[in-house]
């Protein structure tokens, strides 16, 4: 105790040591970017790498983000954030095992590909923790999250704490495609956009439909635009390929709207 | 501006959209074969009155007045005189279609009939009357006083001019109406079946509990309630019974296929708040 008292006349408290923690965020815009925004707005050092810059550069607020195209040393914890493109997100995991120190644990976006299926592609297999990571799902006060088989109690008890430091309640849940909150939405957004493609009724009509009949947050359409359709897309095609369903069909307009972005707000 | 209101069926649903009517400076005639339901229906729409005004979201006199302005009947020839007669009778096609073709033989060649259906197809019970261009939905939610949604449901024969008779009427009452293609589910039963139909699911393949899902759909979705509390609000048979019927309206696709975990519930009798057990249990019904 004493030493600590001591030590914080010379430096900062102990309590702020989360300020110069460094975490690396890799992956997808605007997933990189929220997750950096989060981060550093609860003290810490955040490196960030895009897989693909987007085309208008965010202005971040805080100056503890930087750019990189490396892993710096002394990183704590690295995040990845990769949900439509395995191949790069098989690297980026490999890039991180190979460079970040084995006690330091992975949070990696398991919502298309299962956390267990991700560690395939590791040597330090018990590090990485599966996390439900969607645009706009870095807002909510609750994150999913999903340890492997090989993840100890240990990691998955750094993690939480990682996401308590965030300021967001965890619930662990088992290792699926999907997990629990991005299955239900996306099924959601798909079973509205049939709706649309067949004319029963307008997007904004159910929109407004599902707000003041069921009370539901945001319009199913609405919520697609928030989460971005291609993400949603990545998320169904996932499920079908995992669950070998046609309950994931995913309607011909969903489909359309995520490969041309904002197709039907132009109609 | 719709004067003569008439609605057919007295339960909760047509004592609330009576209300709402009532409210709305209309003149409602409400039958039902029943005067003991009528009956019921009349204290309802009283005690309800009497909320609102507690609550002062009313007058007395506003209640009093609207209160005046309902008249019961077990005649169905009474409803002649009605602009409008809004059936919210049993979800039976037969019964609905036979009412249909008694109230446009009661009824003058304008007035509009719509039902309050939620299940079955509009164009159905229309068919059981000549003039079909005349017959609309005009689905409410419960409880129809408070809720604002209307689904003005268009079927096959609906014309232009009753379409927009009816948003106008829904207006009138206070209402936020929305147009739908009659099609199964119309679109808030159908696009909320994924709501339940995965949570089902991720609970049939273990990736979380009841009380898990629903606290992530409450506390990271924004949703007011989880799907499991939500289901055993509604019952649990009600809603396998809605799942049900879009699975075979729709000839089983696949996203509407009702789950075994729905009907092993159905089957033990735990079929959600009203008996006291569903995904939860509640003591003080038991």
């Amino acid at each position: 105790m004493g030493k600590k008292q001591k030590a914080a006349g010379r430096k900062q408290p102990a309590a702020d040591k989360p300020q110069r923690t460094r975490v690396f965020v890799v992956g997808e815009s605007p997933l990189v970017e929220e997750y950096a925004e989060l981060c550093a707005a609860k003290g810490y050092q955040v490196f960030m790498k895009w897989n693909k810059a987007p085309n208008k550069l965010p202005t971040f607020s805080s100056k503890a983000i930087q750019r990189t195209n490396s892993l710096p040393a002394k990183t704590s914890i690295a995040i990845e954030l990769t949900n439509g493109d395995r191949e790069q997100k098989q690297n980026n995991l490999q890039m991180i095992d190979r460079t970040l120190p084995p006690t330091a644990p992975i949070v990696s976006s398991s919502v298309t590909i299962s956390a267990t299926e991700q560690t395939t592609w590791l040597k330090q297999k018990h590090r990485l923790v599966g996390v439900g990571a969607l645009p706009s799902f870095t807002q909510h006060p609750l994150y999913e999250i999903a340890p492997t088989v090989y993840t100890p109690k240990e990691t998955v008890e750094v993690v939480q704490r990682f996401f308590q430091s965030l300021g967001k309640e965890i619930e662990v849940v088992q290792d699926r495609v999907g997990m629990v909150l991005p299955r239900i939405v996306c099924q959601l957004v798909n079973e509205a956009t049939f709706a649309v493609q067949e004319e029963v009724a307008s997007p904004q009509d159910i929109d407004i439909a599902m707000k003041l009949g069921t009370n539901y947050p945001y319009g199913p359409i609405e919520w697609g635009n928030r989460i971005g359709f291609q993400h949603i897309y990545h998320v169904l095609r996932a499920l079908q390929a995992d669950l070998q369903e046609d309950r994931y069909r995913i309607s011909p307009l969903l489909t359309a709207l995520a490969q041309t972005g904002e197709w039907w707000k132009k109609t | 501006m719709v004067k003569y209101f008439g609605l057919v069926g007295a339960g909760t649903m047509g004592a609330g959209i009576a209300q709402t009517a009532a409210l709305s400076n209309c003149e409602v005639t409400v039958y039902d074969v029943n005067a003991t339901v009528l009956r019921q229906a009349l204290e309802r729409i009283r005690a309800d009155l009497k909320k609102g005004v507690e609550k002062g979201k009313l007058t007395q006199e506003q209640a009093n007045e609207a209160f005046g302005r309902i008249h019961p009947r077990t005649r169905l020839a009474d409803l002649g005189h009605c602009d409008v007669i809004i059936e919210a009778v049993i979800e039976d096609l037969r019964i609905k279609k036979d009412l249909f073709k008694h109230l446009e033989a009661d009824t003058k060649p304008s007035t509009i009939l719509a039902t309050n259906t939620s299940s079955l197809s509009v164009t159905a019970i229309a068919s059981a009357v000549r003039h079909q261009e005349r017959v609309v939905g005009m689905h409410f939610f419960n409880p129809a006083h408070i809720m604002k949604l209307v689904e003005v449901v268009q079927g096959q024969q609906t014309s232009s001019e009753t379409l927009l008779q009816t948003v106008e009427l829904a207006k009138q009452m206070g209402k936020t109406p929305i147009v739908v293609k009659d099609s199964p589910g119309f679109v808030v039963n159908r696009v909320a079946r994924p709501f339940y139909g995965e949570a089902l699911r991720l609970l049939g393949e273990n990736v979380a509990t009841v009380e898990q899902i629903d606290r992530i759909v409450r506390v990271a979705g924004g949703f007011p309630m989880g799907p499991f509390e939500l289901m055993d609000l509604i019952g649990i048979d009600v809603n396998f019974a809605v799942t049900q019927s879009m699975y075979e309206q729709y000839f089983g696709e696949p996203r509407y296929r009702p789950h075994p975990i729905q009907k092993r519930m159905v089957d033990s009798g735990a079929i959600g708040k009203k008996v006291g057990r569903g995904f939860y249990t509640y003591e003080e019904k038991k």
